[in-house]
């Protein structure tokens, strides 16, 4: 367990703006997958009772599961909760293993920098292309991605700095 | 070379520990920038991966399972289960794959079946003196029938993957028999190795306790009637169906059980939106994956050579699922839907198998390979229900991979395991 | 030089032949200078990716559906105004014109360079009653592509449009979740929804081409004479497809009809037009600069 009692003031200050972002994430996509739900009832209801199908349905909801899909999995990267396999750190020595982890941070944060250049680029593109039926820039269905890239490098640094002095919560899993 | 460098980078992520949704993710865009292809390109590859409106459903089937498992209605499936079969030597080991005959008609999703299961029965079966490593290996195994008994959101993806040729209500259909055979299998093989090593039998509670939890559970067991039915008669579609089942377990949970808090509300969401995300990058990414194999013509290069060994049907059937096995192992269900359909579809259907049959072998095989290690979701996710080491399950799985390996081959060699129900239901 | 071409029909699809035709005339005449490799069956993404690609570089050239350009190309929805042709040819003689001159010098700015214009025919609405008149239309749930143009065409009609995903459509229709759709008889006939319905009436209301589209700069960087000869491939390969499409067609007709489905003609379409008035008046006002292209389109015989 990483101990609490002499967190360098400038990490707990990062703690608290990463678990501030988490919040935000975390408020956002749970309203998404709610409002969700009941845009799928009122479809069902507006078809089968109103005779009126709402057309704006579809077209919500998929840009709904962009925010769901992308922010859900931001927050995946600060909580290291997305699928991987660990089986290859346990066999190897400490040094190898704390190269092994950095290598993957680093790839993760320029994987976040490509996602945040291009995908900003992509929504710039977009922009003026209205989608059909509800009238609204095609630049949101691009722009989780790219905010998603953001956290990706943002959390990732976090790790970095985090194994490089010796406080990386993923200690615990691998020991 | 490009194919070389795709492949390269995505084992190196994977061996490095990256997770796996976002090693294909970097492979792909990697690739795409080693051909010179724009990454705005890319970028839009990974988006559209998830621009689907029928994927719609998997958020769906996972919010109603959580809202079910925190809401109680899993509790009350597991009481009735408990009570029709639990009187059988080792009785708990059947009333759990029992359970997640159950469960899986109502949620899509294997995970949801192990977290929601497994956290009520794996500590019941160690109270009762049965090892945690038996507990934890049979609610792993079992899980697999969430996603092979319809409704399931991996079929749904599979019929994303064939291309919208397969009707979605079909391979629900399809999924019940075999669903049930791989039960079967597995409860079995429960039974022998409960006897071997002595666990003993729940008391029957007697028929009226038996009834009283019947009807407990019924509003829980509607769920299934609900999707599959509303969708059979036309009042909503796959997609819209799984909407209704989110809000059908919430009225259900919160005014006929009453055990839905604002608290365990926000947990459901909370769990629901951690899955569906973990999913949905996965999807996106391979979606990005997928279009570089075909950049690369892998598909193409998959059917000669695999017809280029062998024209017997058998031969070939056997390779598919040796491939897709090994693949289980290494990858994720989801990803490997979506890159395996368009290589070996046209493969089987080129040897006179139906869709629906592969759909159900392919889905199997993935499903076993959930449970093996390295990377094994449900392996996983069961493994810290049951607060074990990954290597000690591991150690005497393999009468449960028996099982679901001689499920895997009837359904293979079969055609009418999977093809009578829908052939004869329509849909 | 390769050119990678994208085409989301599968095999025995007129146009797959015509694409094929296409690599394999544009081959020859340039000497083998230029090669296209044909993506068939979307396995590079769906239409609006595939434009987006083409636009990007990503993709070189491709078969596309004029419907869906019209929100990256505004020009290009006038094809998407209900009721605006006649008939088939007369569609083709209105691209040939100077209505199409302005679609296509629009379209090459947003990057996707018309080369020539394939036929896929007229799209009519298919129903379990028969359709004479708008009345009929009115309180069914009909499902329509993603389109302002065509939402507001079934509303104008008393309808209920249903967007809806295009996998879905089978399934809806055989169990009643919506009334009808519409589409051309090939697509009609492939896609099976013939043995779901039982009425196709010939409202022939969307007559949408397709066309061959290239990368405006790569087009633009050929020599002259390479760029005459892709164009020329193209037409030869357009005259090809339209030629097969014309058979296949009538084909898909004989076989639906064959299947019990009743076609019936739309005596007069006049009514119709009638109801559409609504439709133009508020797309016009909400698009003043496409009022003379519409004029022009009208005004062709
Ligand atoms: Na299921
Ligand atoms: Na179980």
């Amino acid at each position: 367990m990483v101990d609490k009692s002499d967190v360098p003031a400038a990490l707990s200050a990062m703690d608290k703006l990463f678990d501030g972002i988490v919040w935000i994430c975390r408020v956002v996509t749970g309203v998404a997958l709610v409002l969700m739900t009941i845009m799928f009832g009122w479809l069902v209801f507006g078809r089968y009772v109103l005779n009126a199908t709402p057309t704006w349905v579809e077209q919500y909801s998929l840009l709904l599961i962009m925010l769901i899909a992308f922010l859900g999995a931001a927050v995946g990267v600060r909580e290291h909760t997305h699928l991987s396999v660990v089986a290859f750190r346990f066999v190897v020595p400490t040094q190898v293993r704390t190269v092994m982890v950095l290598l993957t941070d680093t790839m993760m944060a320029v994987f976040g920098v490509v996602l945040v250049v291009y995908g900003a680029q992509l929504t710039m593109f977009k922009w003026n292309t209205m989608i059909p039926l509800i009238g609204i820039s095609e630049g949101y269905r691009s722009l989780p991605l790219t905010i998603m890239g953001g956290l990706i490098l943002l959390f990732s640094i976090g790790h970095i700095i985090r194994v490089l002095i010796g406080r990386d919560e993923r200690a615990d899993s691998i020991e | 070379m490009g194919l070389a460098v795709l492949l390269g980078i995505f084992a190196f992520a994977v061996i490095l520990g990256t997770p796996v949704a976002f090693a294909l993710g970097i492979a792909s865009l990697a690739a795409f920038w080693f051909e010179g292809l724009p990454l705005m390109v890319g970028v839009q590859r990974i988006i559209s991966g998830i621009n689907v409106f029928s994927l719609m459903a998997i958020p769906f089937f996972i919010f109603a399972g959580e809202l079910m498992f925190h809401g109680g209605i899993a509790a009350r499936l597991v009481r009735f289960a408990s009570a029709a079969v639990g009187a059988v030597r080792g009785g708990l080991g059947i009333v759990n794959v029992f359970s997640s005959m159950l469960f899986g008609g109502i949620s899509g999703s294997a995970i949801a079946d192990i977290s929601a299961l497994g956290s009520i029965l794996v500590p019941v079966m160690k109270d009762k003196g049965y090892d945690a490593d038996y507990a934890v290996n049979v609610t792993v195994t079992s899980s697999i029938a969430g996603i092979i008994i319809p409704p399931s959101h991996n079929m749904i993806i599979f019929a994303i993957a064939a291309g919208g040729g397969i009707s979605v209500s079909k391979l629900f259909l399809a999924g019940v028999v075999p669903g049930i055979l791989m039960c079967v299998c597995l409860a079995i093989v429960s039974y022998i190795i409960a006897v071997r090593r002595g666990y003993q039998a729940e008391q029957f509670p007697g028929w009226t306790a038996l009834a009283i939890a019947f009807f407990g559970a019924i509003p829980g067991l509607l769920t299934a009637v609900i999707i599959v039915g509303g969708v059979l008669s036309g009042i909503f579609t796959v997609t819209e169906s799984g909407a209704f089942g989110a809000i059908y377990a919430f009225i259900v949970t919160l005014v006929v059980y009453r055990a839905l808090t604002w608290e365990s509300f926000k947990i459901a969401v909370k769990s629901s939106v951690k899955t569906t995300s973990m999913v949905m990058v996965l999807i996106a990414c391979a979606g990005a994956f997928a279009y570089m194999l075909t950049f690369y013509q892998v598909p193409s290069l998959m059917i000669e050579t695999m017809t280029g060994i062998s024209s017997n049907p058998i031969m070939i059937l056997l390779m598919i699922n040796i491939v897709l096995l090994v693949l289980g192992m290494i990858m994720d269900m989801a990803a490997l839907i979506l890159i395996c359909t368009p290589i070996f579809l046209p493969v089987a259907v080129g040897i006179g198998v139906d869709p629906l049959q592969f759909g159900m072998i392919l889905l199997v095989n993935l499903g076993l390979g959930l449970c093996t290690p390295p990377v094994g979701s449900c392996l996983f996710v069961g493994c810290a229900v049951g607060n074990l080491p990954m290597e000690k399950a591991v150690r005497t799985i393999w009468p449960f991979y028996l099982a679901i390996f001689a499920a895997l081959m009837l359904i293979t060699f079969v055609p009418a395991i999977s093809l009578t129900l829908p052939n004869l239901l329509g849909g | 030089e390769t050119w990678r071409a994208w085409n989301i029909h599968s095999d025995g699809h007129p146009n797959t032949a015509a694409m094929d035709r296409f690599a394999e005339l544009a081959a020859e005449a340039t000497g083998g200078e230029l090669e296209i490799s044909v993506y068939h069956g979307g396995v590079l993404g769906s239409q609006p990716d595939a434009l987006e690609q083409v636009q990007l570089g990503a993709i070189d050239v491709g078969n596309f559906n004029l419907g869906p350009i019209g929100p990256i190309v505004k020009e290009a929805n006038l094809v998407s105004l209900p009721f605006i042709f006649k008939d088939v040819p007369h569609m083709f003689r209105v691209l040939d014109g100077e209505a199409g001159e302005i679609v296509s010098a629009a379209m090459a700015d947003a990057g996707i360079l018309p080369l020539a214009y394939f036929d896929a025919g007229a799209r009519s609405f298919y129903t379990q009653k028969e359709i004479n008149a708008p009345e009929d239309v009115a309180g069914l749930k009909i499902r329509v592509m993603n389109n302002d143009l065509y939402t507001a065409m079934i509303s104008a009609m008393g309808g209920n449009p249903s967007p809806m995903a295009f996998g879905e459509v089978y399934q809806s229709l055989k169990t009643g979740v919506v009334d009808g759709a519409e589409n051309n008889f090939p697509s009609f006939k492939n896609v099976a929804h013939y043995e779901v319905t039982s009425n196709y009436s010939l409202s022939e209301h969307l007559i949408i081409p397709e066309c061959i589209c290239v990368n405006t700069a790569n087009f633009n960087a050929l020599s002259p004479e390479m760029q005459d000869a892709v164009r020329g491939a193209a037409e030869e390969a357009a005259m090809y497809q339209r030629e097969l499409w014309a058979v296949q067609s009538a084909e898909a007709r004989a076989e639906v009809e064959a299947a019990g489905v009743a076609v019936n003609e739309i005596a007069d379409k006049g009514p119709f037009q009638a109801a559409m008035v609504s439709v133009y008046d508020d797309y016009l006002a909400a698009n003043p600069d496409m009022r003379t292209l519409v004029e022009i389109a009208q005004a062709t015989e």
